[in-house]
């Protein structure tokens, strides 16, 4: 008993977070006490020993856990070693590994993708709450200050615990298979990143325990709401804090191991775009996500010190919390999607057995993406009181982002033409099926970009139907792409097709049924964020609740198809889609350090029908470039021996 | 691809963007319309749903084009044609939708300085909103005023709103005007918040203030009165009311130690 | 970082990543954990842009404010000048002057904490807190900010510092980056401190 809390691992973290809580609290009142005041402050927004506590709680948690023995060993000039030859922090033997401290890129992957998808059914499970509530006007089953929290924390932890990190998640696990890497740059910084999500996570989901309530003043939590919000709200300015520290890690890793770790030959234009995606996401995320942090710090320190950073009577600025929250949040949309657009390329070059078409421009795409991306915060301001000569020129770049995507989806429809089209996998499926939904979401989007129009449907549901489609049409399709794309990369085993495709076909039935009439109810009149509404949308409400609920039973079936097929499905052989990416070429799952050799890159990623010619070469034994030998036929794989 | 593909595939983009594009124009969206920005916000919205029909029209027809003819036959594990590019058709998909957006743009520019042109003798009324409650106040010439908890407007003429919140952030909205506004509170110091907007309601009836932007457990139920009712009987209403001695603007204010910038923005000079 | 390689020979490794940027991993790591740090330093400075010009109009600093503008700039020439004390302590063990690192990191170390000492003492005689105005928010926000960027970068120069009192850095390329990596971001928060310094005392 006493030697398992020595050893790191799930029980010294517990361990560690119960001290590191203790300590604190402690500390906070020590100091107020030193300070002669009361020794807790219990005030609506205060309770800073609480803050403090669950700040030293989570770093006592990751000590715990061992994610910090290298580092502590290191600085005290102890001697260290790369932890990949410390066997038991490498690679999955059992799988109580996937439970510890690990370093290992595909371990860390499926650690990620896995915790990332409890966290979307809590998140859809909240949104099932919501549409039970709001399936009939009028209060039901939640109180409005209930229901208040209950959407923000669902958008909390679908933006933040779901979607940006499942992304990581899938490029962790492939990323640096596909450039030829063994692991990433620093595979301790990509564990740690890991192990800040389930803390994020368990703040969010936690604040329903606080006093007064979870958080309730949306995912943008605006001040000066959130700035007199109960003690929940400390709780997503925390959880940010964490989810924030972690995208930044990942998308510093990525930049790194993308940058000085590519195979030989492998030069940016031979990236796969799934690569391609994750680089310009990463420039995203370095240097927008410490907007949000800085933002946050300072609501706290509103709520925490008194500070007056958002108080208008003091001096402070109300409008001042929105261009900072959304000179970070509007590029975290294309965070959103950008890795989604990466994995859509991989899976329709794949399965259409054609190069992508016009590789280049797809690539500068994303570029124009981000660049422009950082051009046009205020479009979510046009009604906000803000500086009226910023909305023109705000509304001219929102609406150019259209051109770059629009490059994208015209370049998989062109990528189509001609093909030998497969629709035999569910990924395909989805991503087809991603084209279309992602378009009708990316065309409101440009609507709600002209000004008079956003006049009226801002703050409506057409904006949620907006959200929907571009999130859930866009990059949750997308997600389940990939997911299906990889699966049997990742588990050696195939899912059900069958199951596959009624999964499809009903998430799109219900994503239709859901979000398309809400369209028509935000022009109509019904505003978004309330529990009750005037009696004139209850039928198309009741009919938008009956397909959330067809949408939310879809996942039960991904859920059933995922878990029985890694247990129980037939064996998948290394390469069953014919791809030519690298991480086909290696067995499946990949061996523990990825390849024996790295391997050489001779020619593009996508050069399907092209005779002879091929991507890499793994192994000394096919030496010669460009060997003659046409493209293996079948799906026998290509494995290394 | 032949030239009367092509020229078929073109046409279904036109039936399909006809068969969306009509209906949808048809159906009033947004619904009544009652001020006369409506109409031009409407239009607006119409045009563009005219083009978004088309631009969508492409996407799927394309996409169906594609699936429906290069469907792999079962068995069929060959590749297909290694088409890298074409620099003509990536040209053309670069700049079709940026004359496109930039055509949204310029539109939506001009509707946007139409729709928020000032008028000769625009009403001005004090909109003052706090959780969970609208007030209303009328500044008169002889420096008193009218407070009221519903919005009673004269049909025809344009109102000038001067917005203000006592705590938290709201929004003022009446859907048949298509107008919408946050109320944002603000301090002394100087800060340039842009409070007023601006409608001509021309449709009598009844309405509701919605407020929009969300503001604690009341939001979903903030909601006012709007009556428009034709001129006489707007004055006679006003006439009826009791007057309020000192300027409300200061009075609210002082409660709360905030905006002595309210008082600036409502010209007690009236009509 | 350093592995000690011949230890673990017996192992089945991996194969060792092909270099594929004349810049190392550590080095680019450093870099752009900067650049998001200027970020953040970004989302307060935008902070301090709309308290100043947006939301108080009137004089700035606000009456009654009085900053110690003199401490504050010898306190700016303590931290400058450890830049090139951190400067030279690199610069020594790339000639393999071990005595001439160990110095100069020492060096570096007290400065830097000699810095945060005055700061702190300025804190306690300054006569006005973080709740007084939108000013005192700022100042102590900018200050603050950076005042933890220094605390951060003492913990990696007592690394640096612990481990060269071992002897772990050599003269060779790689065999260095220790004293490099957390130099970087030393120069870093010496820069930052001057924009800080400059927009909060002097402008
Ligand atoms: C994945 C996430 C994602 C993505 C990709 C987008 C993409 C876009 N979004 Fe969206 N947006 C959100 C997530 C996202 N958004 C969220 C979460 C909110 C609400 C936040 C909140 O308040 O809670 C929001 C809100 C939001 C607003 C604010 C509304 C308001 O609150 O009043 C606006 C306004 O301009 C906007 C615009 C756009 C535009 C122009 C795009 C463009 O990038 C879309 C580009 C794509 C296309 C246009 C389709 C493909 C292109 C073609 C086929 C080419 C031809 C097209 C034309 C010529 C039109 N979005
Ligand atoms: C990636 C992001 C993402 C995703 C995937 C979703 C998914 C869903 N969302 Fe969410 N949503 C947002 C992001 C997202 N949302 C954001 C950003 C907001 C704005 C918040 C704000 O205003 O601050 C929002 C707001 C929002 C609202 C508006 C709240 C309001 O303004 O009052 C609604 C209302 O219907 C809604 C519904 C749904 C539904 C039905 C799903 C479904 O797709 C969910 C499907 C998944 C499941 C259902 C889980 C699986 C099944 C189970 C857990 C078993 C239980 C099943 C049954 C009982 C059938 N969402
Ligand atoms: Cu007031 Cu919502
Ligand atoms: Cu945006």
């Amino acid at each position: 008993m006493v030697a398992a809390l020595k050893r790191p691992g799930l029980g010294r973290a517990a361990l560690g977070g119960l001290l590191g809580f203790g300590f604190g609290y402690g500390l906070v009142v020590v100091l107020r006490l030193i300070s002669g005041l009361p020794a807790t402050q219990t005030a609506q927004t205060g309770y800073p020993q609480l803050i403090v506590g669950m700040i030293t709680a989570a770093f006592g948690f990751l000590i715990g856990l061992g994610a910090f023995d290298y580092w502590f060993r290191w600085a005290a000039g102890a001697p260290t070693y790369p932890a990949e030859l410390e066997h038991k922090a490498h690679g999955a033997h059992s799988w109580r590994d996937y439970f510890k401290f690990n370093t290992d890129h595909k371990v860390i992957g499926i650690q990620y993708i896995c915790t990332t998808f409890v966290f979307f059914f809590i998140g859809g499970a909240m949104a099932m709450i919501m549409r039970t509530e709001l399936a009939q006007p009028g209060t039901q089953i939640v109180e409005p200050g209930t229901f208040n929290s209950l959407f923000s924390a669902h958008a909390a932890i679908m933006i933040f615990v779901f979607v940006i990190p499942v992304f990581a998640g899938i490029a962790n696990y492939v990323l640096p298979l596909m450039i030829g890497a063994p692991d990433m740059a620093f595979p301790r910084l990509n564990a740690l990143s890991f192990w800040m999500l389930p803390i994020a996570g368990l703040l969010f989901v936690g604040s329903f325990l606080a006093p007064g309530g979870g958080f309730d003043a949306g995912w943008t939590g605006y001040a000066p709401l959130s700035t007199g919000a109960p003690l929940g709200q400390s709780f997503f300015n925390l959880g940010v804090q964490f989810a924030g520290a972690s995208s930044v890690a990942t998308a510093l890793n990525f930049l790194v191991t993308i940058i000085t770790m590519r195979a030989p030959g492998m030069n940016f234009w031979r990236l796969p775009l799934l690569v391609w995606a994750n680089l310009s996401t990463s420039l995203l995320v370095v240097a927008a996500t410490p907007f949000i942090a800085g933002v946050q710090f300072m609501v706290l320190f509103d709520r925490l010190l008194h500070t007056n950073f958002f108080q208008e009577l003091n001096g402070g600025d109300v409008l001042s919390y929105q261009h900072i929250f959304w000179f970070y949040s509007h590029p975290a949309v294309y965070i959103m999607m950008l890795p989604g657009f990466g994995i859509v390329s991989e899976v329709i070059s794949t399965h259409a057995r054609k190069p992508i078409f016009g590789y280049r421009l797809m690539a500068l795409a994303l570029i124009g993406i981000i660049v422009l991306s950082y051009t046009v915060w205020a479009h979510h301001m046009f009604v906000s009181g803000m500086f009226a000569w910023l909305r023109i020129p705000m509304m001219i770049t929102t609406l150019l982002i259209a051109v770059p995507t629009g490059i994208k989806i015209f370049s998989w429809l062109a990528t189509l033409f001609g093909s030998k089209l497969h629709l035999r996998s569910t990924a395909m499926l989805f991503a087809l099926g991603f084209i279309v939904t992602f378009t009708i979401g990316g065309i409101s989007g440009v609507m709600l970009g002209m000004v008079p129009i956003d006049i009226h449907v801002s703050d409506t549901y057409f904006i949620v139907a907006h959200i929907h489609f571009v999130l859930f049409g866009g990059s949750v399709f997308t997600i389940f792409a990939g997911i299906y794309h990889w699966f049997p990369k990742m588990t050696g085993r195939m899912y059900d097709e069958r199951l596959g495709r009624v999964h499809f076909w009903l998430t799109l039935v219900g994503m239709l049924g859901t979000f398309v009439p809400m369209h028509w109810i935000g022009m109509e009149g019904m505003p978004r964020r309330v529990a009750d509404y005037s009696a004139q949308f209850g039928d198309w409400n009741l009919l938008i609740s009956c397909f959330s609920f067809l949408l939310g039973a879809a996942q039960l079936i991904f859920l059933y198809n995922m878990i029985v097929s890694w247990k129980w499905g037939p064996l998948a052989g290394d390469n069953p889609w014919r791809a030519r990416t690298i991480e086909w070429l290696v067995s499946s799952p990949p061996p523990i350090f990825n390849f024996d050799q790295i391997p050489r890159v001779v020619g593009g990623p996508y050069e399907y029908g092209v005779p002879g010619a091929r991507h890499a070469i793994l192994g000394p034994a096919e030496a010669e470039v460009g060997a003659a030998e046409p493209a293996v036929a079948g799906s026998a794989g290509t494995g290394p021996t | 691809m032949t030239r009367a593909t092509l020229a078929r595939l073109f046409a279904a983009i036109v039936v399909l963007t006809v068969v969306i594009a009509v209906p949808m124009t048809q159906i009033h969206w947004d619904g009544t319309q009652a001020s006369s920005q409506a109409d031009q916000i409407d239009t607006l919205l119409n045009v563009m749903i005219v083009l978004s029909s088309f631009v969508f029209a492409v996407v799927l027809v394309m996409l169906g084009y594609c699936i429906w003819k290069y469907r792999a036959k079962p068995g069929d594990e060959s590749d297909g044609e290694p088409i890298h590019g074409n620099t003509k058709l990536e040209v053309a998909w670069t700049v079709i939708p940026t004359v496109i957006v930039l055509f949204g743009a310029i539109y939506s520019w001009i509707v946007l300085g139409d729709i928020e042109t000032k008028a000769a003798d625009a009403l001005p009324v004090n909109v003052t909103a706090q959780q969970y409650k609208w007030t209303f106040n009328y500044p008169l010439p002889n420096g008193q005023s009218v407070s009221s908890n519903k919005l009673v407007v004269p049909s025809g003429r344009q109102l000038d709103l001067h917005l203000t919140s006592l705590d938290v952030i709201h929004s003022f909205w009446v859907p048949e005007w298509r107008i919408k506004r946050d109320l944002v509170p603000a301090g002394e110091g100087g800060n340039d918040i842009d409070n007023t907007v601006r409608v001509t309601p021309d449709r009598l009836g009844t309405y509701n203030v919605v407020c929009t932007e969300l503001c604690g457990f009341g939001h979903a139920t903030m909601r006012a009165l709007v009556q428009v009712v034709p001129s006489d009987q707007f004055a006679s209403w006003l006439a009826k009311q009791p007057r309020v001695k000192p300027q409300a603007g200061t009075a609210t204010g002082s409660s709360t130690g905030s905006p002595s910038e309210y008082s600036n923005g409502s010209p007690t000079g009236g009509p | 970082m350093e592995a000690h390689a011949a230890t673990v020979e017996h192992a089945h490794g991996p194969p060792e990543a092909h270099q594929s940027s004349r810049i190392d991993r550590q080095t680019l790591g450093i870099l752009l954990f900067i650049v998001s740090e200027v970020m953040l330093f970004g989302a307060f400075f935008a902070s301090y842009f709309f308290l100043r010009v947006v939301a108080n109009v009137g004089p700035w600093p606000p009456e009654g404010f009085d900053l110690p503008t003199a401490v504050a700039g010898v306190n700016t020439a303590i931290l400058i000048s450890s830049s090139f004390t951190v400067h030279y302590a690199l610069v020594s063990i790339q000639r393999g002057n071990r005595r001439g690192l160990i110095a100069g990191l020492g060096a570096t170390w007290l400065l830097g904490f000699t810095f945060l000492f005055i700061q702190f003492n300025e804190y306690v005689h300054i006569g006005f807190s973080a709740r007084n105005g939108a000013f005192g928010t700022i100042f102590y926000g900018l200050t603050g900010l950076h005042g933890a960027h220094v605390t951060v970068g003492l913990i990696l120069l007592a690394m640096a510092n612990i481990r060269a009192w071992r002897g772990h850095f050599t003269s060779e390329p790689k065999k260095h980056l220790g004293v490099e990596v957390p130099g970087i971001y030393w120069h870093f928060v010496d820069v930052m401190w001057i924009i800080v310094f400059t927009t909060v005392y002097i402008l």
